[in-house]
């Protein structure tokens, strides 16, 4: 099924480039080792579960969820095919830039809400701030619109 | 062998699906490149901060530029928030490889695809947990946020290596922008599969029966444009554009608590500059710590000792002694620094009082209880550097209780829980 593949197989190897392969595989089955055996002697084996349902959540938080809800946002988008490509490009890259400023910002937001050891942790106004800052997104994107229509060639506008 | 076929349909068709024009081998090597970078930063950092909280007895650390800790650590914090739009890029331009068929092609395959597997989903929590812990938000993980965070950065580091080594002649390949056609989606051989659908040769089901089928039919009618059409370019610069914008925005709007230039658009640091007793912020307060008693004790002394040399000094005593001033930051292993101006005697000068060799390290007691950070260790370097003070003052008042009061070390270029608070006691060893 060398078909398949989704490397071009014709790209050339050269000596050169094995023995760095093997180089980069030597160091890194190393440090593999190294943090094997880091994490088998510094963590407690009674958290081993708990590190397990991190790495898993991780793929499936990401691959099952984030990645499925992307793709389904893409082919859905596609759909919207009487407005114009690069506006379309333009809400998109918006839409990208809120989704993940969002992912970073809303757990702080949330610890904010139950709480810091001091006031000096998470002292800013964190829920005005992202509005602040999806404000200037939206701002951003309504002149990014403005200058791609603007800047459309006379005959597409005509026949859109 | 229905089933086999039946699955190797939705995997053809779900690679179809997801052709987009960002989805390629060229995306991939440019945003892997990017993401390789960020994570070399926040291993060599991170080793580095490592190494100065729990070194082997031979280490010897710079002592300047004053700054060196402040700069590695902020780039620590401030490059790991640059990896969450960069991985998610990265992910997204080679998310149809999740779906190649068949899904196990060999012992090798299979190895690769695991290693793979545990790269990402060790990268995704490395950081993840990193990013919650400058929240300090601990409740949420099941182990302790130190030791997970220095055995996966080796994991991901490793996997890393690995990754790159089986990649190579691919990066090779598409390193240089004039050799990578905008004409080559990685994935158009591999989902041109209409002529290879086992299931409709072996049964004649077409391919858009079923749910399946024909949500992905649905789909097939308005595919994204492909090269040569020009809206795929578009819709590349647009992908590369948002990457972009995504990682600028998050890195200027949380730079600030590290780096001052960046503190007029600190929206979204977890710690803000000037915020907190004396306009410094704070990380473990004296009632946290347990020392609101003994630190305001009137019998507060400090003891100084080198074998059986040992001497005492009150408060009164210390200020008596000549003071030095040092302008230097608390920076914290969570990234956020804040420089300030410390006033107290030199540590060289208080252990010399007692003798000690010009070679000695200096063992740190704080009235803090149930603290790993409680007794530390100093080495000469930063024993006998002019800077290190047992600071008494700071920007000019008596330390707040909450900033080590009575007298807290400071030294340059240490990581923040290494400038102990509340002393109670300095060993020469």
């Amino acid at each position: 099924m060398a078909a398949e593949r989704v490397e071009p197989e014709e790209v050339a190897v050269s000596d050169d480039m094995n023995l760095w392969r093997g180089a980069l595989i030597v160091s890194g089955v190393l440090l593999l080792a190294i943090g094997g055996l880091t994490f088998l002697s510094e963590v407690k084996p009674a958290t081993y579960l708990g590190v397990g349902a991190w790495l898993a959540g991780a793929i499936i938080v990401h691959d099952g969820i984030g990645a499925m809800a992307v793709f389904a946002a893409t082919v859905v988008i596609r759909r919207f095919d009487r407005v114009p490509f690069a506006v379309l490009a333009i809400v998109q890259a918006a839409a990208v830039v809120t989704v993940i400023v969002t992912v970073v910002v809303l757990p702080e937001i949330v610890k904010q809400a139950i709480g810091s050891a001091n006031p000096t942790i998470l002292p800013l106004d964190y829920v005005g701030n992202l509005v602040l800052v999806y404000v200037g997104i939206a701002v951003a994107t309504v002149v990014a619109i403005a200058v791609a229509l603007v800047r459309r060639p006379s005959s597409s506008r005509r026949t859109n | 062998m229905h089933l086999m076929w039946r699955m190797q349909r939705v995997l053809h068709q779900f690679r179809h699906a997801l052709i987009t024009p960002s989805r390629n081998a060229r995306t991939a090597v440019v945003l892997g490149r990017l993401l390789a970078s960020a994570f070399v930063i926040c291993f060599a950092t991170g080793i580095y901060s490592h190494l100065l909280q729990d070194p082997a007895p031979w280490m010897v650390f710079p002592n300047r530029p004053i700054w060196l800790y402040q700069v590695t650590q902020g780039l620590h914090i401030t490059a790991g928030i640059a990896c969450f739009p960069l991985i998610f890029a990265k992910l997204y331009a080679v998310f149809p490889e999740l779906f190649q068929t068949p899904p196990v092609r060999s012992l090798a395959h299979l190895v690769e695809r695991a290693s793979i597997a545990l790269f990402v989903a060790a990268s995704l929590v490395q950081i993840t947990i990193g990013l919650l812990n400058t929240y300090q938000f601990y409740s949420l993980f099941p182990f302790s946020f130190r030791h997970v965070h220095y055995a996966l950065s080796f994991v991901v580091i490793g996997s890393l290596a690995i990754h790159i080594a089986v990649k190579l002649p691919i990066i090779a390949r598409y390193w240089r922008k004039r050799d990578a056609p905008d004409s080559a989606p990685a994935t158009d051989r591999a989902s041109e599969f209409a002529d290879r659908d086992e299931l409709r040769r072996r049964t004649g089901i077409p391919q858009n029966a079923g749910i399946t089928g024909r949500i992905f039919e649905w789909i097939d009618t308005k595919p994204a444009p492909r090269p040569p059409d020009p809206r795929a370019a578009v819709s590349r610069r647009g992908f590369f554009a948002a990457v972009t914008i995504a990682t600028g925005t998050l890195v200027t709007l949380t730079a600030g608590q590290s780096f001052r230039i960046l503190d007029g658009v600190n929206l979204f640091g977890p710690r803000k500059n000037d915020v907190g007793p004396q306009s410094l912020p704070v990380n473990r307060t004296a009632k946290a710590a347990g020392v609101e008693e003994s630190a305001t004790s009137p019998d507060w002394m400090l003891t100084v000792s080198n074998g059986s040399v040992t001497r005492t000094f009150d408060y009164a005593e210390l200020a008596a002694l000549p003071q030095h001033e040092a302008w230097l930051p608390i920076a914290c292993v969570e990234g956020w620094s804040q420089y300030a101006s410390w006033r107290g005697p030199r540590l060289r000068d208080l252990v010399d009082m007692v003798g000690a060799p010009e070679l000695a390290s200096v063992r740190i007691t704080s009235l803090q209880q149930h603290s790993i950070y409680g007794v530390t260790e100093m080495q000469p370097g930063f024993v006998r550097d002019e800077l290190t003070l047992v600071a008494l003052q700071v920007n000019g008042e008596t330390l707040d209780l909450d900033h080590g009061y009575p007298a807290r070390i400071i030294a340059p270029a240490r990581p923040g829980v290494l400038q102990t608070k509340w002393l109670t006691r300095l060993e020469v060893i």
